[in-house]
């Protein structure tokens, strides 16, 4: 796992996910993002690829904001600044709405992980005790 | 005959009489709708945690494959445990090629027409979300599902292209331990879920898909490894996208071994063994075809084909 660009240090060591969690992976930037994939995905290069693994997090000028769906697969190994929430707030969520959460005192202000029945929702921003939404707009599929 | 199905082309009808051998139980569950069906993404949940996930919506294991689920209640399209990512909605017969073709983790694996990666997200989930699977696609419509969906399955080894699958492995030739070629097809197989799919149907149709599918089934082959392993699949019935392109990928390459296609538990037909007074090279007696009344699904056909490790 390359994680010697500090803000991706900085994103796993905010939700205390293990070095050997992501034993076999790597972590490349582009297109305005790190991307997350094995390492067979990011040296493949027999051709231009549209898209390697799954975007980590997307880069702004001075922060960096975690995806949902790498959060999604990598939060099951977060030890530090997890929500655990009731499936109807996770859906609240999803609809955009904000709820109040009373967190446990560690839970520092800022990104969090969203934990329910202990799979991994994605990411929230919490500013004690509003939490608000960073999940993507959920598009149902047909059946 | 149903109403339904008294619908379907007057061409078409003569010809499935004319290649399934039970006619009548064949027609009547092709103008049923098919089941509802889920498969656990197990790069996310296992079955057990799923079936707790799932409880009113009735789900029921199917005895084939423990990660197959039928569901006997509509609406998990819309559910929390959908946007999580703990389940796909799959149609069962659409499980069996990446089953067939069995990866293992490690490996690498191209996806030739990938898109929307039902089946890539399968073939992630069989590898446990090691190694490498090179997910293409022509068609940039469909790319967006394609992205969406490795993204919601949270798989880490998948790399997406968008090229013609012959120009694609002109480029990386003689690399992969397994290939899937889910061709591009005339969808017979699904009139089930929509008969709109034979608003498009006619012979030309079918003459002009059998030359694509020749076309990416040897660029198929010749992306093996020695020793590598493809499926051929398609959704259709018509013998001219089936056992008319493996037959050609048989006698193009006569060191190719054509392997039985088997899954314990399911049910499979003989494939024809000759279609329009034209007989078929011998291998492709161990071809498959899904009828959808055998194990209510839809309809598909599949190959399964061994580059040997030395060419003889
Ligand atoms: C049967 S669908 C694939 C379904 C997919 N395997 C799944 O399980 O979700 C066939 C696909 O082939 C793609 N296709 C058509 N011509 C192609 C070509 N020349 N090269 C690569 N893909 C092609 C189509 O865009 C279509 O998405």
């Amino acid at each position: 796992m390359k994680r010697a660009d500090p803000r991706v240090r900085g994103l796993l060591e905010r939700f205390g996910v293990p070095a050997e969690a992501l034993a076999g992976l790597d972590v490349v930037e582009g297109q305005g993002a790190f991307f997350i994939g094995t390492r067979e995905v990011m040296t493949f290069d027999a051709v231009r690829p549209l898209r390697r693994g799954i975007r980590f997090c997307r880069v702004f000028p001075r922060s960096v904001k975690p995806t949902t769906h790498a959060m999604q697969v990598l939060g099951r190994h977060a030890t530090r600044n997890v929500i655990d929430l009731e499936r109807e707030q996770v859906v609240g969520l999803i609809n955009g709405e904000q709820v109040e959460v009373d967190a446990p005192a560690a839970v520092e202000d800022g990104y969090v992980l969203l934990r329910v029945d202990g799979f991994s929702a994605g990411v929230g921003l919490y500013r004690r005790p509003v939490l608000k939404t960073q999940l993507p707009r959920y598009r149902p599929v047909e059946e | 005959m149903t109403r339904r199905a008294a619908e379907f082309p007057g061409r078409f009808l003569d010809r499935c009489r004319a290649m399934v051998p039970d006619f009548e139980p064949f027609i009547d569950s092709m103008s049923r709708p098919p089941r509802r069906t889920v498969r656990v993404n197990t790069i996310k949940a296992n079955r057990e945690q799923v079936l707790g996930w799932l409880r009113n919506l009735d789900p029921q294991p199917l005895d084939w494959w423990e990660n197959a689920l039928a569901l006997g209640q509509p609406g998990v399209g819309k559910r929390l445990e959908h946007f999580l990512g703990l389940v796909y909605v799959q149609e069962a017969a659409s499980m069996v090629p990446p089953l067939v073709l069995g990866a293992e983790p490690g490996e690498t694996v191209l996806d030739l027409c990938a898109a929307p990666g039902s089946k890539t997200t399968q073939l992630a989930a069989m590898m446990e979300n090691t190694g490498l699977v090179v997910a293409n696609d022509y068609s940039q419509a469909r790319l967006r599902g394609l992205v969406g969906n490795v993204d919601r399955a949270g798989c880490l080894n998948v790399v997406i292209t968008r090229m013609d699958g012959v120009a694609l492995v002109r480029n990386w030739p003689g690399s992969c331990d397994r290939v899937l070629v889910d061709a591009p097809c005339t969808c017979e197989g699904t009139v089930r879920r929509s008969a709109r799919v034979l608003d498009q149907w006619s012979l030309d149709a079918i003459a002009r898909f059998s030359q694509l599918q020749k076309g990416l089934a040897v660029a198929g082959y010749h992306a093996l490894k020695p020793g590598g392993t493809m499926v051929y699949s398609t959704c259709t019935l018509a013998p001219e996208e089936n056992e008319e392109v493996v037959d050609y990928l048989a006698r193009r390459f006569p060191e190719a071994e054509l392997l039985p296609v088997e899954l314990p538990g399911f049910r499979m037909r003989q494939p024809l063994a000759e279609w329009n007074g034209r007989r078929f090279a011998t291998g492709v007696a161990n071809c498959r075809r899904i009828l959808p009344q055998d194990n209510d699904t839809e309809a598909f056909f599949l190959a399964l084909i061994r580059r040997p490790i030395e060419a003889r």
